[in-house]
């Protein structure tokens, strides 16, 4: 009998498991609550970009328009061929500019010498050019030349190479 | 003796079994065809069960059905119902699908999860579909003059040779040098341009278990007014001992994903004002993705700052707390070099070794 009993106890708690399935769940009343999406304010911004240029957007800033000073127009990152941009100078504050209103911009003429520079540039670039171009044609005559003078002959040398 | 004993113990007993039981008979368990014949109860309780069967439906007397006539009802009505009674009104429990009563699908405005939108055409849409889905189209066409037939390749999962007596019924071998099966990139094609899918903008705040929740809740302010988007917040999942970080038991991390119009939005205004405004920048890194088209990078908390949203009540956020981010770009590239083509089209500048 004392045996018996113990036995006859673990089957009875096996078959309680066995039947009573529990399934994992958040929610025992198997209903989902359907919670409305919340969704922060939005104004419609428009975006005045440094070259004047503009497009709106969808924000939470109630400003209703930015102008933008530092952005993809007037960057050394977006702009990497712009001369204008490599000596740019650091006037974030805009307090040079307000010097320059002020005092005049006597001092900072070197703006018709960068033009110069840059004439100058062209046309040495456009003298290089030409040259480039005359190098160009002889060597591709010289190629044409040589193909035309090696066609034969390599068919030839490769037997050769191969004896 | 020994035999004699069993015996007369038996001779005592047998006499028992004959005597009648003091149970009375109803309570037996087993019923007779005569047993119910005989009963007079039982009728009793069977009398609320109707006779009839339920399939045939009796027809309607003519009497009722003059009466039902629902629009002299409304005519005759003085005022008007209540507004709730001219309104669906969605479920507000998902029930499951057997349940009578079904919530409307999302899609449908009296959805309690409808969302509205898409209010306008993003620029960026506008760009992508106007030059950039082309080009990237041009960039990646592959000549192949007619009759050509692309080189058989190899199975991507590779059978076991038959070595081994146990290597039958396995499934197959991973690809050599690794476990990982990278996703399979198909010739880009006029259906299969690359585009943003969406933007995921995480941002793990160890102050917010170190301190208090107030790192978290500006956070979560600053993370939502940059994105037009609801945060989620999360729990640590990893031990970091140095924080005194405990998985499961420190909420530490903000995330807010964007899709759709709030993604595009997000982008523009990141590309086109924040970028550039970054102090000794140089872009994204080359190397950053994880080899199936997403790319990551990170903002400092300064560069958070920069945001047009935070900027403009800058002094709404306490200055030490506005949190540093990390911006997951999911395109639908299968390979970081495509989803790296789609993004510098778009205007985010890579530096250094771009790494596959």
């Amino acid at each position: 009998m004392a045996l018996s009993i113990p036995l006859r106890r673990s089957t009875a708690t096996a078959a309680r498991v066995q039947t009573s399935t529990t399934f994992i769940c958040s929610q025992c009343r198997h209903a989902t609550l359907l919670r409305r999406p919340k969704r922060p304010y939005t104004f419609t911004q428009l975006i005045t970009l440094s070259d004047g240029s503009t497009f709106t957007h969808r924000t939470t800033s109630p400003a209703p328009v930015y102008r933008s000073t530092r952005d993809t127009r007037n960057s050394l990152l977006w702009n990497p061929s712009s001369s204008k941009l490599m000596n740019v100078e650091e006037d974030e504050a805009g307090r040079l500019a307000a010097f320059r209103a002020k005092f005049g911009r006597s001092w900072d003429a070197n703006t018709p010498a960068e033009a110069e520079a840059t004439k100058k540039t062209e046309q040495t670039d456009k003298e290089a050019e030409a040259a480039a171009r005359a190098a160009a044609e002889e060597e591709e005559d010289d190629n044409l030349l040589d193909l035309i003078s090696s066609f034969g002959q390599e068919e030839e040398q490769a037997p050769g190479k191969k004896n | 003796m020994a035999a004699s004993e069993p015996s007369r113990y038996l001779a005592r007993s047998l006499p028992r079994a004959f005597v009648p039981t003091t149970r009375l008979q109803g309570f037996c368990l087993r019923r007779n065809v005569s047993d119910q014949a005989s009963s007079k109860a039982a009728p009793a309780d069977l009398n609320e069960l109707e006779s009839a069967t339920s399939l045939t439906s009796k027809a309607l007397s003519e009497a009722s059905a003059k009466s039902f006539d629902p629009i002299a009802r409304t005519k005759a009505r003085k005022k008007q119902l209540p507004r709730s009674r001219y309104q669906f009104r969605s479920p507000k429990y998902d029930r499951g699908p057997l349940h009578p009563h079904q919530p409307p699908p999302p899609s449908d405005p009296s959805s309690r999860l409808y969302v509205p939108g898409p209010f306008s055409l993003p620029r960026v849409e506008q760009t992508y579909q106007s030059t950039v889905a082309s080009d990237i189209l041009t960039l990646c066409y592959v000549h192949n003059p007619p009759g050509f037939k692309p080189p058989q390749k190899g199975p991507r999962l590779r059978s076991w040779d038959d070595s081994s007596p146990y290597h039958k019924n396995r499934p197959l071998r991973g690809p050599r040098g690794g476990d990982v099966l990278r996703l399979l990139r198909k010739p880009i094609n006029f259906n299969n341009i690359p585009q943003l899918e969406r933007i995921t903008i995480h941002s793990y705040v160890k102050q917010a278990a170190q301190e208090n929740s107030s790192w978290l809740h500006v956070a979560g302010m600053a993370v939502q007014a940059i994105s037009n988007a609801r945060v989620e917040t999360f729990k640590s999942k990893t031990s970091v001992a140095t924080w005194s970080i405990a998985p499961g038991r420190d909420t530490v991390a903000v995330k807010a994903e964007l899709r759709g119009e709030d993604m595009l939005h997000f982008f523009g205004k990141l590309v086109d004002v924040v970028m550039p405004r970054i102090k000794d920048w140089e872009g994204v890194k080359g190397s950053s993705g994880d080899s199936s088209g997403n790319i990551t990078f990170g903002l400092e908390p300064e560069n958070v700052a920069l945001f047009p949203e935070i900027e403009v009540n800058y002094d709404m956020y306490p200055p030490k707390m506005i949190p540093g981010c990390h911006i997951t770009i999911h395109t639908s590239a299968k390979t970081d070099k495509d989803a790296r083509l789609l993004l510098s089209a778009m205007g985010i500048p890579f530096y250094g070794k771009m790494v596959n």
